[in-house]
């Protein structure tokens, strides 16, 4: 089974798991986040496009799942903070 | 503080082939949300095992190698008709023909109509982005009018090009009880799950044909951004096509 290399930062209630090798920076998630919470990085992903991260936002994640239910390539995976 | 982790596995249905990711859709491409929720639906069902799936030519055929079940690539257009004929060959298989608006009202036509019209056991599902994807976004029969796209620069002209194609509403008309029609969104994926999960147990229990048409993205030839690409799914694209079920089987059905 192929393992995928993930970036892991932690904002309000969700710890956000990025997989660089899955994100192609088409920016959905940005836009469809309720908290405004998702931001572009530095790190760049498989197509060299940026990638994006938790934590821009001011109220922080609230664990929705709404990006990780949006994305395309699956390359977010939300955990929710107990 | 970023850290590099490997034991945590990304959010993927378990059907979906992984040495295949990245899939080779472009990025933002509503296809990538189509077969999330399809391949949820069939973990769900449990039904991997005996899923055949039949892909069209088009953006759709780059999901050739997209999930770990028996796949075939079709003539162009003619996806349920090399479905309807597997199906007979072995009916205790599930036979989903993929394919794009292109593929399904274009040149396809004849076979997705009269596939509905003999009410033949399969589930066609059919994604609609307005344009065709691969070949550099050219004007399809679902282009909205005034939209422009490469073979039409001045927008659709309704007097020269006519109305855009109403995928759904012409199979729910056509088809017999029995039959399951509905129309989702990709910019709502739970419900879109939804309607794959009974399309296929339509499928399943021989009730009859069953058709999913999803609303998709296609940033590359739409030539937007993200915000106005779910701008245009959810502004004009979700005016001129209701979501909702137009046939289900033992009840009526209407657009919501």
């Amino acid at each position: 089974m192929k393992e995928f290399k993930s970036i892991v930062n932690e904002s309000g209630k969700g710890k956000f798991y990025l997989f660089t090798e899955l994100c192609k920076g088409c920016g959905l998630c940005i836009e469809k986040c309720p908290k405004h919470d998702i931001g572009w990085t530095d790190r760049l992903g498989i197509y060299g496009a940026p990638t994006v991260e938790s934590g821009r936002g001011e109220e922080g994640c609230i664990a929705c799942k709404t990006c990780q239910n949006i994305c395309p390539e699956c390359a977010i995976l939300i955990e929710k903070i107990q | 503080m970023a850290v590099e982790l490997t034991n945590v596995a990304p959010a993927m249905p378990a059907c979906w082939r992984k040495e295949t990711k990245t899939h080779k859709f472009c990025p933002g491409c509503g296809h990538g949300i189509v077969l999330k929720a399809l391949g949820e639906a069939i973990d769900e069902l449990g039904i991997q095992d005996k899923v055949i799936f039949t892909v069209d030519i088009g953006c759709c055929l780059l999901a050739i190698d997209f999930f770990n079940v028996d796949t075939v690539q079709t003539h162009h257009g003619r996806t349920n008709a090399v479905c309807t004929g597997i199906k007979r060959a072995t009916p205790d298989k599930i036979c989903i023909a993929y394919m794009g608006d292109g593929g399904g009202y274009a040149i396809g036509s004849q076979h997705l109509v009269n596939a509905a019209a003999r009410n033949e056991r399969i589930t066609s599902i059919l994604v609609n982005n307005t344009n065709y994807g691969m070949t550099g976004g050219q004007m399809a029969p679902t282009t909205l009018p005034g939209q422009k796209t490469e073979t039409s620069p001045y927008g659709r002209s309704v007097e020269q090009q006519g109305q855009p194609t109403h995928g759904p509403e012409m199979i729910a008309a056509m088809a017999a009880e029995g039959a399951y029609v509905a129309r989702g969104t990709v910019a709502k994926p739970k419900v879109l799950k939804k309607y794959f999960k009974k399309a296929l147990e339509a499928q399943m229990n021989g009730s009859g044909f069953s058709f999913v048409e999803a609303l998709s993205t296609c940033p590359t030839n739409w030539a937007t951004n993200a915000k106005k690409t779910w701008a245009f799914l959810e502004g004009p694209m979700a005016e001129e096509y209701p979501t909702g079920e137009f046939k289900v089987p033992g009840e009526g059905g209407k657009a919501e």
